[in-house]
Protein backbone atom coordinates (compact mmCIF):
# COMPACT_ATOMS: atom_id res chain seq x y z
CA UNK A 1 0.00 0.00 0.00
CA UNK A 2 1.43 3.40 -0.92
CA UNK A 3 1.20 6.33 1.47
CA UNK A 4 -1.23 8.37 -0.65
CA UNK A 5 -3.73 5.56 -0.59
CA UNK A 6 -3.04 5.08 3.11
CA UNK A 7 -3.87 8.73 3.79
CA UNK A 8 -7.25 8.30 2.17
CA UNK A 9 -7.94 5.13 4.05
CA UNK A 10 -6.96 6.82 7.29
CA UNK A 11 -9.76 9.33 6.74
CA UNK A 12 -12.26 6.58 5.96
CA UNK A 13 -11.18 4.58 8.97
CA UNK A 14 -11.53 7.61 11.22
CA UNK A 15 -15.16 7.88 10.09
CA UNK A 16 -15.89 4.15 10.27
CA UNK A 17 -16.25 3.89 6.53
CA UNK A 18 -13.44 1.44 5.89
CA UNK A 19 -14.35 -2.21 5.26
CA UNK A 20 -12.90 -4.60 7.82
CA UNK A 21 -10.33 -6.26 5.56
CA UNK A 22 -8.97 -2.89 4.47
CA UNK A 23 -8.79 -1.76 8.09
CA UNK A 24 -6.53 -4.72 8.88
CA UNK A 25 -4.31 -3.86 5.90
CA UNK A 26 -4.10 -0.25 7.02
CA UNK A 27 -3.14 -1.17 10.57
CA UNK A 28 -0.27 -3.26 9.21
CA UNK A 29 0.93 -0.30 7.15
CA UNK A 30 0.70 2.13 10.04
CA UNK A 31 2.76 -0.19 12.24
CA UNK A 32 5.72 0.30 9.90
CA UNK A 33 5.19 3.81 8.44
CA UNK A 34 5.93 6.74 10.78
CA UNK A 35 4.74 9.40 8.38
CA UNK A 36 1.37 7.77 8.02
CA UNK A 37 1.12 7.30 11.79
CA UNK A 38 1.64 11.04 12.20
CA UNK A 39 -0.97 11.62 9.54
CA UNK A 40 -3.43 9.56 11.53
CA UNK A 41 -2.69 11.49 14.69
CA UNK A 42 -3.26 14.77 12.87
CA UNK A 43 -6.58 13.60 11.57
CA UNK A 44 -7.74 12.51 15.02
CA UNK A 45 -6.65 15.90 16.38
CA UNK A 46 -8.70 17.58 13.68
CA UNK A 47 -11.73 15.58 14.68
CA UNK A 48 -11.26 16.65 18.28
CA UNK A 49 -10.83 20.27 17.31
CA UNK A 50 -13.90 20.21 15.14
CA UNK A 51 -15.94 19.26 18.21
CA UNK A 52 -15.15 22.70 19.64
CA UNK A 53 -17.96 23.83 17.35
CA UNK A 54 -20.63 21.45 18.62
CA UNK A 55 -23.97 20.64 17.05
CA UNK A 56 -26.60 22.17 19.30
CA UNK A 57 -30.19 21.10 19.63
CA UNK A 58 -32.45 23.90 18.41
CA UNK A 59 -34.22 25.77 21.18
CA UNK A 60 -37.85 24.52 21.54
CA UNK A 61 -39.20 28.07 21.21
CA UNK A 62 -37.27 28.44 17.99
CA UNK A 63 -38.76 25.21 16.67
CA UNK A 64 -42.29 26.29 17.60
CA UNK A 65 -41.81 29.73 16.09
CA UNK A 66 -40.59 28.23 12.84
CA UNK A 67 -43.47 25.78 12.71
CA UNK A 68 -46.07 28.49 13.28
CA UNK A 69 -44.61 30.58 10.49
CA UNK A 70 -44.64 27.55 8.21
CA UNK A 71 -48.30 26.84 9.04
CA UNK A 72 -49.20 30.39 8.10
CA UNK A 73 -47.46 30.14 4.76
CA UNK A 74 -49.05 26.76 4.05
CA UNK A 75 -52.48 28.18 4.87
CA UNK A 76 -51.93 30.83 2.24
CA UNK A 77 -51.42 28.30 -0.55
CA UNK A 78 -54.61 27.60 -2.53
CA UNK A 79 -55.64 23.91 -2.58
CA UNK A 80 -54.84 21.89 -5.68
CA UNK A 81 -57.60 21.36 -8.21
CA UNK A 82 -58.95 17.85 -8.34
CA UNK A 83 -57.64 17.21 -11.80
CA UNK A 84 -54.16 18.38 -10.84
CA UNK A 85 -54.00 15.87 -7.99
CA UNK A 86 -55.62 13.20 -10.09
CA UNK A 87 -53.21 13.76 -12.97
CA UNK A 88 -50.29 13.72 -10.55
CA UNK A 89 -51.43 10.46 -9.02
CA UNK A 90 -51.88 8.92 -12.46
CA UNK A 91 -48.39 9.98 -13.45
CA UNK A 92 -46.95 8.55 -10.22
CA UNK A 93 -48.73 5.25 -10.79
CA UNK A 94 -47.62 5.26 -14.39
CA UNK A 95 -44.01 5.65 -13.36
CA UNK A 96 -44.15 2.58 -11.13
CA UNK A 97 -46.18 0.55 -13.58
CA UNK A 98 -43.66 -1.48 -15.51
CA UNK A 99 -45.38 -4.47 -17.09
CA UNK A 100 -48.96 -3.48 -17.87
CA UNK A 101 -48.94 -1.76 -21.24
CA UNK A 102 -52.70 -1.49 -21.66
CA UNK A 103 -53.26 0.01 -18.24
CA UNK A 104 -50.23 2.19 -18.73
CA UNK A 105 -51.64 3.51 -21.99
CA UNK A 106 -54.96 4.24 -20.30
CA UNK A 107 -53.19 6.11 -17.52
CA UNK A 108 -51.27 8.07 -20.11
CA UNK A 109 -54.50 9.09 -21.84
CA UNK A 110 -56.08 10.07 -18.53
CA UNK A 111 -52.99 11.99 -17.60
CA UNK A 112 -53.05 13.74 -20.96
CA UNK A 113 -56.71 14.53 -20.37
CA UNK A 114 -55.97 16.03 -16.99
CA UNK A 115 -53.16 17.98 -18.58
CA UNK A 116 -55.42 19.25 -21.33
CA UNK A 117 -57.95 20.33 -18.75
CA UNK A 118 -55.22 22.20 -16.99
CA UNK A 119 -54.16 23.70 -20.29
CA UNK A 120 -57.72 24.71 -21.05
CA UNK A 121 -57.98 26.35 -17.66
CA UNK A 122 -54.79 28.22 -18.39
CA UNK A 123 -55.97 29.30 -21.84
CA UNK A 124 -59.23 30.52 -20.39
CA UNK A 125 -57.41 32.56 -17.80
CA UNK A 126 -55.30 34.05 -20.62
CA UNK A 127 -58.38 34.88 -22.69
CA UNK A 128 -59.91 36.60 -19.70
CA UNK A 129 -56.99 38.97 -19.59
CA UNK A 130 -57.45 40.13 -23.17
CA UNK A 131 -61.16 40.96 -23.00
CA UNK A 132 -62.11 44.31 -24.52
CA UNK A 133 -63.88 46.95 -22.40
CA UNK A 134 -67.24 47.40 -24.11
CA UNK A 135 -67.89 43.79 -24.97
CA UNK A 136 -66.84 42.69 -21.50
CA UNK A 137 -69.30 45.06 -19.90
CA UNK A 138 -72.01 44.07 -22.32
CA UNK A 139 -71.58 40.43 -21.41
CA UNK A 140 -71.16 41.00 -17.67
CA UNK A 141 -74.03 41.41 -15.29
CA UNK A 142 -74.62 44.65 -13.46
CA UNK A 143 -73.79 43.42 -9.96
CA UNK A 144 -70.13 43.23 -9.03
CA UNK A 145 -68.39 40.01 -8.05
CA UNK A 146 -67.13 39.14 -4.58
CA UNK A 147 -63.91 37.08 -4.26
CA UNK A 148 -61.48 37.47 -7.12
CA UNK A 149 -58.18 35.65 -6.99
CA UNK A 150 -58.65 34.23 -10.52
CA UNK A 151 -59.18 36.43 -13.58
CA UNK A 152 -62.63 34.83 -14.13
CA UNK A 153 -64.57 36.26 -11.20
CA UNK A 154 -66.95 34.38 -9.00
CA UNK A 155 -70.35 36.02 -9.41
CA UNK A 156 -72.27 34.16 -6.75
CA UNK A 157 -72.00 31.02 -4.67
CA UNK A 158 -75.21 29.05 -4.69
CA UNK A 159 -74.39 26.15 -2.40
CA UNK A 160 -71.79 24.67 -0.09
CA UNK A 161 -72.18 21.06 0.96
CA UNK A 162 -69.75 19.17 3.16
CA UNK A 163 -69.43 15.48 2.43
CA UNK A 164 -70.08 13.49 5.58
CA UNK A 165 -67.05 12.29 7.57
CA UNK A 166 -64.56 13.92 5.33
CA UNK A 167 -62.77 17.14 4.64
CA UNK A 168 -64.23 17.27 1.14
CA UNK A 169 -66.59 20.12 0.36
CA UNK A 170 -68.72 20.66 -2.76
CA UNK A 171 -69.12 24.26 -3.78
CA UNK A 172 -71.49 25.35 -6.54
CA UNK A 173 -70.87 28.78 -7.91
CA UNK A 174 -71.42 30.97 -10.94
CA UNK A 175 -68.48 32.36 -12.71
CA UNK A 176 -68.15 35.59 -14.56
CA UNK A 177 -65.86 35.09 -17.52
CA UNK A 178 -65.06 38.24 -19.52
CA UNK A 179 -65.34 37.50 -23.22
CA UNK A 180 -64.53 39.30 -26.41
CA UNK A 181 -66.43 39.21 -29.72
CA UNK A 182 -65.60 40.99 -32.93
CA UNK A 183 -67.95 41.09 -35.91
CA UNK A 184 -69.90 43.22 -38.38
CA UNK A 185 -73.06 45.09 -37.45
CA UNK A 186 -74.98 42.69 -39.66
CA UNK A 187 -73.89 39.79 -37.52
CA UNK A 188 -76.88 38.64 -35.45
CA UNK A 189 -74.62 37.78 -32.51
CA UNK A 190 -73.24 41.31 -32.44
CA UNK A 191 -76.72 42.75 -32.72
CA UNK A 192 -77.86 40.57 -29.86
CA UNK A 193 -75.05 41.85 -27.68
CA UNK A 194 -75.80 45.43 -28.63
CA UNK A 195 -79.41 44.98 -27.68
CA UNK A 196 -78.44 43.48 -24.37
CA UNK A 197 -76.05 46.32 -23.84
CA UNK A 198 -78.77 48.87 -24.43
CA UNK A 199 -80.66 47.54 -21.44
CA UNK A 200 -78.16 45.79 -19.29
CA UNK A 201 -74.96 47.71 -19.10
CA UNK A 202 -74.35 49.76 -16.01
CA UNK A 203 -72.28 52.29 -17.93
CA UNK A 204 -74.24 55.01 -19.79
CA UNK A 205 -71.34 55.29 -22.22
CA UNK A 206 -71.75 51.68 -23.25
CA UNK A 207 -75.52 52.01 -23.53
CA UNK A 208 -74.98 55.16 -25.57
CA UNK A 209 -72.65 53.37 -27.94
CA UNK A 210 -74.91 50.39 -28.38
CA UNK A 211 -78.11 52.35 -28.85
CA UNK A 212 -76.32 54.70 -31.21
CA UNK A 213 -75.15 51.80 -33.32
CA UNK A 214 -78.56 50.17 -33.38
CA UNK A 215 -80.27 53.45 -34.22
CA UNK A 216 -77.82 54.10 -37.03
CA UNK A 217 -78.61 50.67 -38.44
CA UNK A 218 -82.31 51.44 -38.42
CA UNK A 219 -81.90 54.84 -40.01
CA UNK A 220 -79.67 53.36 -42.67
CA UNK A 221 -82.45 51.01 -43.53
CA UNK A 222 -80.68 47.78 -42.59
CA UNK A 223 -82.91 44.99 -41.40
CA UNK A 224 -84.31 46.32 -38.20
CA UNK A 225 -87.42 44.38 -37.35
CA UNK A 226 -87.02 40.66 -36.87
CA UNK A 227 -84.35 40.71 -34.20
CA UNK A 228 -86.27 43.04 -31.95
CA UNK A 229 -83.98 45.99 -32.44
CA UNK A 230 -86.94 48.28 -32.67
CA UNK A 231 -88.14 46.96 -29.34
CA UNK A 232 -84.77 47.59 -27.80
CA UNK A 233 -84.85 51.17 -29.02
CA UNK A 234 -88.33 51.67 -27.68
CA UNK A 235 -87.33 50.32 -24.30
CA UNK A 236 -84.32 52.60 -24.28
CA UNK A 237 -86.48 55.58 -25.21
CA UNK A 238 -88.94 54.84 -22.43
CA UNK A 239 -86.68 53.74 -19.60
CA UNK A 240 -83.10 54.83 -20.06
CA UNK A 241 -81.91 57.33 -17.49
CA UNK A 242 -79.51 59.06 -19.82
CA UNK A 243 -80.86 61.76 -22.16
CA UNK A 244 -78.30 61.17 -24.85
CA UNK A 245 -79.25 57.52 -24.96
CA UNK A 246 -82.93 58.33 -25.22
CA UNK A 247 -82.23 60.88 -27.91
CA UNK A 248 -80.34 58.34 -30.00
CA UNK A 249 -83.11 55.81 -29.55
CA UNK A 250 -85.65 58.34 -30.75
CA UNK A 251 -83.57 59.08 -33.82
CA UNK A 252 -83.38 55.37 -34.56
CA UNK A 253 -87.16 55.02 -34.41
CA UNK A 254 -87.89 57.89 -36.75
CA UNK A 255 -88.19 55.82 -39.97
CA UNK A 256 -90.93 53.70 -38.41
CA UNK A 257 -93.22 56.32 -36.93
CA UNK A 258 -95.48 56.25 -39.95
CA UNK A 259 -95.74 52.51 -40.52
CA UNK A 260 -95.54 51.08 -36.99
CA UNK A 261 -98.25 51.95 -34.48
CA UNK A 262 -96.22 50.75 -31.55
CA UNK A 263 -93.38 53.04 -32.49
CA UNK A 264 -95.81 55.92 -32.91
CA UNK A 265 -97.22 55.24 -29.45
CA UNK A 266 -93.76 55.12 -27.97
CA UNK A 267 -92.86 58.48 -29.49
CA UNK A 268 -96.16 59.97 -28.33
CA UNK A 269 -95.40 58.81 -24.85
CA UNK A 270 -91.98 60.39 -25.04
CA UNK A 271 -93.64 63.65 -26.11
CA UNK A 272 -95.96 63.55 -23.14
CA UNK A 273 -93.69 62.24 -20.40
CA UNK A 274 -90.04 62.75 -21.20
CA UNK A 275 -88.31 65.08 -18.80
CA UNK A 276 -85.93 66.50 -21.37
CA UNK A 277 -87.43 69.27 -23.55
CA UNK A 278 -85.00 68.51 -26.35
CA UNK A 279 -86.41 65.03 -26.62
CA UNK A 280 -90.00 66.24 -26.49
CA UNK A 281 -89.14 68.72 -29.18
CA UNK A 282 -87.54 66.06 -31.35
CA UNK A 283 -90.58 63.87 -30.82
CA UNK A 284 -92.86 66.59 -32.18
CA UNK A 285 -90.70 66.88 -35.28
CA UNK A 286 -90.80 63.13 -35.82
CA UNK A 287 -94.59 63.08 -35.53
CA UNK A 288 -95.17 65.64 -38.26
CA UNK A 289 -95.65 63.06 -41.04
CA UNK A 290 -98.58 61.65 -39.10
CA UNK A 291 -100.00 64.89 -37.72
CA UNK A 292 -103.41 63.98 -39.14
CA UNK A 293 -103.70 60.96 -36.89
CA UNK A 294 -106.37 61.52 -34.19
CA UNK A 295 -104.35 60.10 -31.34
CA UNK A 296 -101.44 62.29 -32.36
CA UNK A 297 -103.66 65.33 -32.45
CA UNK A 298 -105.06 64.53 -29.04
CA UNK A 299 -101.60 64.37 -27.57
CA UNK A 300 -100.56 67.55 -29.33
CA UNK A 301 -103.61 69.27 -27.89
CA UNK A 302 -102.66 68.22 -24.37
CA UNK A 303 -99.06 69.27 -24.90
CA UNK A 304 -100.10 72.63 -26.36
CA UNK A 305 -101.94 73.40 -23.16
CA UNK A 306 -99.92 71.82 -20.40
CA UNK A 307 -96.28 71.50 -21.39
CA UNK A 308 -93.91 73.47 -19.17
CA UNK A 309 -91.78 74.54 -22.06
CA UNK A 310 -93.22 77.49 -24.06
CA UNK A 311 -91.45 76.60 -27.29
CA UNK A 312 -92.94 73.15 -27.21
CA UNK A 313 -96.41 74.57 -26.57
CA UNK A 314 -95.95 76.87 -29.51
CA UNK A 315 -94.69 74.09 -31.80
CA UNK A 316 -97.65 71.91 -30.90
CA UNK A 317 -100.15 74.68 -31.57
CA UNK A 318 -98.54 75.37 -34.86
CA UNK A 319 -98.94 71.80 -36.04
CA UNK A 320 -102.51 71.68 -34.82
CA UNK A 321 -103.36 74.87 -36.72
CA UNK A 322 -101.92 73.51 -39.96
CA UNK A 323 -103.86 70.29 -40.33
CA UNK A 324 -107.64 70.23 -40.75
CA UNK A 325 -109.48 69.14 -37.63
CA UNK A 326 -111.36 66.32 -39.27
CA UNK A 327 -109.86 63.97 -41.82
CA UNK B 1 -60.38 22.20 18.23
CA UNK B 2 -59.61 19.75 21.04
CA UNK B 3 -60.82 16.15 21.23
CA UNK B 4 -61.09 14.93 17.65
CA UNK B 5 -58.03 16.86 16.44
CA UNK B 6 -55.79 15.59 19.24
CA UNK B 7 -56.94 12.06 18.58
CA UNK B 8 -56.12 12.51 14.93
CA UNK B 9 -52.68 13.87 15.82
CA UNK B 10 -51.95 10.84 17.95
CA UNK B 11 -53.11 8.54 15.20
CA UNK B 12 -50.88 10.33 12.73
CA UNK B 13 -47.87 10.10 15.05
CA UNK B 14 -48.26 6.33 15.12
CA UNK B 15 -49.07 5.88 11.44
CA UNK B 16 -46.36 4.38 9.28
CA UNK B 17 -44.61 7.00 7.23
CA UNK B 18 -45.78 5.60 3.92
CA UNK B 19 -49.41 6.07 4.88
CA UNK B 20 -48.78 9.63 5.91
CA UNK B 21 -47.05 10.36 2.64
CA UNK B 22 -49.91 8.90 0.62
CA UNK B 23 -52.41 10.92 2.60
CA UNK B 24 -50.36 14.05 2.15
CA UNK B 25 -50.16 13.38 -1.58
CA UNK B 26 -53.94 13.07 -1.63
CA UNK B 27 -54.14 16.55 -0.15
CA UNK B 28 -54.32 15.99 3.59
CA UNK B 29 -52.74 18.96 5.39
CA UNK B 30 -52.92 17.11 8.69
CA UNK B 31 -50.81 14.28 7.29
CA UNK B 32 -48.27 16.73 5.92
CA UNK B 33 -48.11 18.52 9.26
CA UNK B 34 -47.37 15.18 10.93
CA UNK B 35 -44.50 14.63 8.51
CA UNK B 36 -43.14 18.08 9.29
CA UNK B 37 -43.18 17.32 13.00
CA UNK B 38 -41.21 14.14 12.42
CA UNK B 39 -38.40 15.92 10.55
CA UNK B 40 -38.35 19.50 11.75
CA UNK B 41 -35.90 18.99 14.60
CA UNK B 42 -33.30 17.37 12.37
CA UNK B 43 -33.74 19.92 9.63
CA UNK B 44 -33.30 22.84 12.00
CA UNK B 45 -30.35 21.21 13.71
CA UNK B 46 -28.55 20.76 10.42
CA UNK B 47 -29.41 24.20 9.06
CA UNK B 48 -28.45 25.88 12.32
CA UNK B 49 -25.06 24.25 12.55
CA UNK B 50 -24.31 24.77 8.89
CA UNK B 51 -25.25 28.44 8.72
CA UNK B 52 -24.48 29.42 12.30
CA UNK B 53 -27.49 31.73 12.21
CA UNK B 54 -31.02 31.20 13.58
CA UNK B 55 -32.40 33.55 10.95
CA UNK B 56 -30.81 31.71 8.04
CA UNK B 57 -31.71 28.35 9.51
CA UNK B 58 -35.35 29.35 9.79
CA UNK B 59 -35.38 30.53 6.17
CA UNK B 60 -34.00 27.20 5.03
CA UNK B 61 -36.57 25.37 7.17
CA UNK B 62 -39.42 27.38 5.61
CA UNK B 63 -38.24 26.95 2.05
CA UNK B 64 -37.54 23.27 2.52
CA UNK B 65 -40.95 22.37 3.87
CA UNK B 66 -42.79 24.62 1.46
CA UNK B 67 -40.96 22.90 -1.39
CA UNK B 68 -41.77 19.54 0.12
CA UNK B 69 -45.42 20.52 0.30
CA UNK B 70 -45.52 21.70 -3.30
CA UNK B 71 -43.70 18.71 -4.71
CA UNK B 72 -44.81 15.88 -2.47
CA UNK B 73 -46.89 14.70 -5.43
CA UNK B 74 -43.62 13.94 -7.21
CA UNK B 75 -42.33 11.62 -4.50
CA UNK B 76 -42.39 8.16 -6.01
CA UNK B 77 -41.11 6.06 -3.10
CA UNK B 78 -37.92 5.26 -5.04
CA UNK B 79 -35.83 6.45 -2.11
CA UNK B 80 -36.73 6.97 1.52
CA UNK B 81 -38.63 10.09 2.45
CA UNK B 82 -35.77 10.94 4.79
CA UNK B 83 -33.36 11.06 1.86
CA UNK B 84 -35.88 13.04 -0.19
CA UNK B 85 -36.34 15.68 2.47
CA UNK B 86 -32.64 15.90 3.16
CA UNK B 87 -31.98 16.29 -0.55
CA UNK B 88 -34.21 19.37 -0.56
CA UNK B 89 -32.60 20.73 2.59
CA UNK B 90 -29.01 20.15 1.48
CA UNK B 91 -29.66 21.81 -1.85
CA UNK B 92 -31.07 24.85 -0.11
CA UNK B 93 -28.09 24.85 2.25
CA UNK B 94 -25.70 24.69 -0.70
CA UNK B 95 -27.48 27.66 -2.29
CA UNK B 96 -27.13 29.53 1.00
CA UNK B 97 -23.44 28.72 1.24
CA UNK B 98 -22.85 29.82 -2.34
CA UNK B 99 -24.60 33.10 -1.70
CA UNK B 100 -22.42 33.69 1.33
CA UNK B 101 -19.26 33.03 -0.63
CA UNK B 102 -20.14 35.70 -3.15
CA UNK B 103 -21.24 38.15 -0.48
CA UNK B 104 -18.14 37.59 1.62
CA UNK B 105 -20.16 38.43 4.71
CA UNK B 106 -18.54 35.77 6.73
CA UNK B 107 -14.97 36.81 6.31
CA UNK B 108 -13.14 35.28 9.21
CA UNK B 109 -12.25 37.87 11.79
CA UNK B 110 -9.28 35.95 12.98
CA UNK B 111 -7.35 36.52 9.78
CA UNK B 112 -4.98 39.48 9.80
CA UNK B 113 -4.29 41.94 6.99
CA UNK B 114 -1.87 39.80 5.08
CA UNK B 115 -4.26 36.85 5.19
CA UNK B 116 -2.17 34.91 7.68
CA UNK B 117 -4.01 33.06 10.32
CA UNK B 118 -3.62 34.42 13.77
CA UNK B 119 -2.66 31.75 16.18
CA UNK B 120 -5.16 32.96 18.72
CA UNK B 121 -4.59 30.21 21.16
CA UNK B 122 -0.90 30.96 21.36
CA UNK B 123 -1.66 34.52 22.40
CA UNK B 124 -4.15 33.44 25.03
CA UNK B 125 -2.06 30.80 26.70
CA UNK B 126 0.81 28.47 25.87
CA UNK B 127 0.56 25.22 27.73
CA UNK B 128 -2.31 26.12 29.98
CA UNK B 129 -4.82 25.73 27.15
CA UNK B 130 -7.49 23.95 29.11
CA UNK B 131 -7.12 25.48 32.54
CA UNK B 132 -9.81 27.55 34.26
CA UNK B 133 -11.03 30.29 34.13
CA UNK B 134 -9.77 30.87 30.61
CA UNK B 135 -11.27 27.60 29.53
CA UNK B 136 -14.61 28.96 28.39
CA UNK B 137 -12.98 31.78 26.47
CA UNK B 138 -10.58 29.34 24.88
CA UNK B 139 -13.39 27.11 23.75
CA UNK B 140 -15.36 30.00 22.39
CA UNK B 141 -12.43 31.36 20.47
CA UNK B 142 -11.59 27.88 19.28
CA UNK B 143 -15.16 27.41 18.11
CA UNK B 144 -14.88 30.59 16.10
CA UNK B 145 -11.60 29.42 14.63
CA UNK B 146 -13.23 26.20 13.52
CA UNK B 147 -16.14 28.07 11.99
CA UNK B 148 -13.74 30.30 10.12
CA UNK B 149 -11.84 27.31 8.80
CA UNK B 150 -15.07 25.65 7.74
CA UNK B 151 -16.01 28.84 5.94
CA UNK B 152 -12.93 28.50 3.78
CA UNK B 153 -14.16 25.22 2.28
CA UNK B 154 -16.14 25.16 -0.93
CA UNK B 155 -19.90 24.78 -0.40
CA UNK B 156 -19.81 21.12 -1.40
CA UNK B 157 -16.81 20.35 0.82
CA UNK B 158 -18.49 22.13 3.70
CA UNK B 159 -21.69 20.18 3.08
CA UNK B 160 -20.00 16.79 2.94
CA UNK B 161 -17.94 17.47 6.04
CA UNK B 162 -21.02 18.64 7.88
CA UNK B 163 -23.05 15.60 6.95
CA UNK B 164 -20.21 13.17 7.65
CA UNK B 165 -18.49 14.61 10.69
CA UNK B 166 -21.26 16.51 12.44
CA UNK B 167 -24.40 14.67 11.40
CA UNK B 168 -22.81 11.19 11.22
CA UNK B 169 -24.35 10.08 7.94
CA UNK B 170 -22.83 7.36 5.81
CA UNK B 171 -20.98 8.42 2.69
CA UNK B 172 -23.33 6.44 0.51
CA UNK B 173 -26.34 8.34 1.91
CA UNK B 174 -24.47 11.62 1.51
CA UNK B 175 -23.89 10.75 -2.15
CA UNK B 176 -27.62 10.10 -2.65
CA UNK B 177 -28.59 13.33 -0.98
CA UNK B 178 -26.20 15.39 -3.06
CA UNK B 179 -27.24 13.53 -6.20
CA UNK B 180 -23.79 12.11 -6.76
CA UNK B 181 -21.84 8.91 -6.19
CA UNK B 182 -20.33 7.58 -2.97
CA UNK B 183 -16.91 7.82 -4.63
CA UNK B 184 -17.34 11.54 -5.32
CA UNK B 185 -18.51 12.09 -1.75
CA UNK B 186 -15.40 10.29 -0.49
CA UNK B 187 -13.05 12.43 -2.58
CA UNK B 188 -14.83 15.56 -1.41
CA UNK B 189 -14.33 14.46 2.17
CA UNK B 190 -10.61 13.90 1.59
CA UNK B 191 -10.22 17.39 0.16
CA UNK B 192 -12.20 18.89 3.04
CA UNK B 193 -10.11 17.24 5.76
CA UNK B 194 -6.88 18.17 4.00
CA UNK B 195 -7.90 21.81 3.74
CA UNK B 196 -9.08 21.94 7.34
CA UNK B 197 -5.82 20.49 8.56
CA UNK B 198 -3.91 23.22 6.75
CA UNK B 199 -6.26 25.89 8.11
CA UNK B 200 -5.98 24.70 11.67
CA UNK B 201 -2.29 23.92 11.65
CA UNK B 202 -0.56 25.00 14.82
CA UNK B 203 -3.63 24.65 16.92
CA UNK B 204 -3.53 21.89 19.47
Amino acid sequence: MNCELAHERIVLAAYSELPDDQTHELDRHLATCNECSREREQLLALKTLASAYPVLEPDPHFVTRSRIRLEEELDAIPPKRWYERFGQRMLNNFASLQAAPAAALLLLIVGAGAGTLGGYEYAQARAAHTASHAAAQAAARGDSSTTASAPAEVASISSIVRQPNSEIVDVTYDQLVPQHLQGSLDDPAIRQLLMLASENSSSPGVRDDSVGLLAAECRAGHACQGEGIRDALMVALRYDKSETVREKALQGLEPFVAEDMRVRDAVLEALLNDSDPRIRSAAITELEPVEADTSVRQVLFTVANSDHNPRIRTASREILSRAPVIQ
Amino acid sequence: MDGPDRAQDRAHARAPEMELIREAQAGSRAAFDALVRQYEQQVLRLALHLTGSEHDAEDIYQEAFLKAFRYIGNFRFECSFYTWIYRIVTNLCLDQLRRRKTRREDQAVVVDQSGDEIDVLASVSDNRSFSNPGKELDRKVLGERIQAALGKLTPRERMVFELKHYQGLRLRTIGEMLNTTEETAKNTLFRATKKLRIQLAGLR
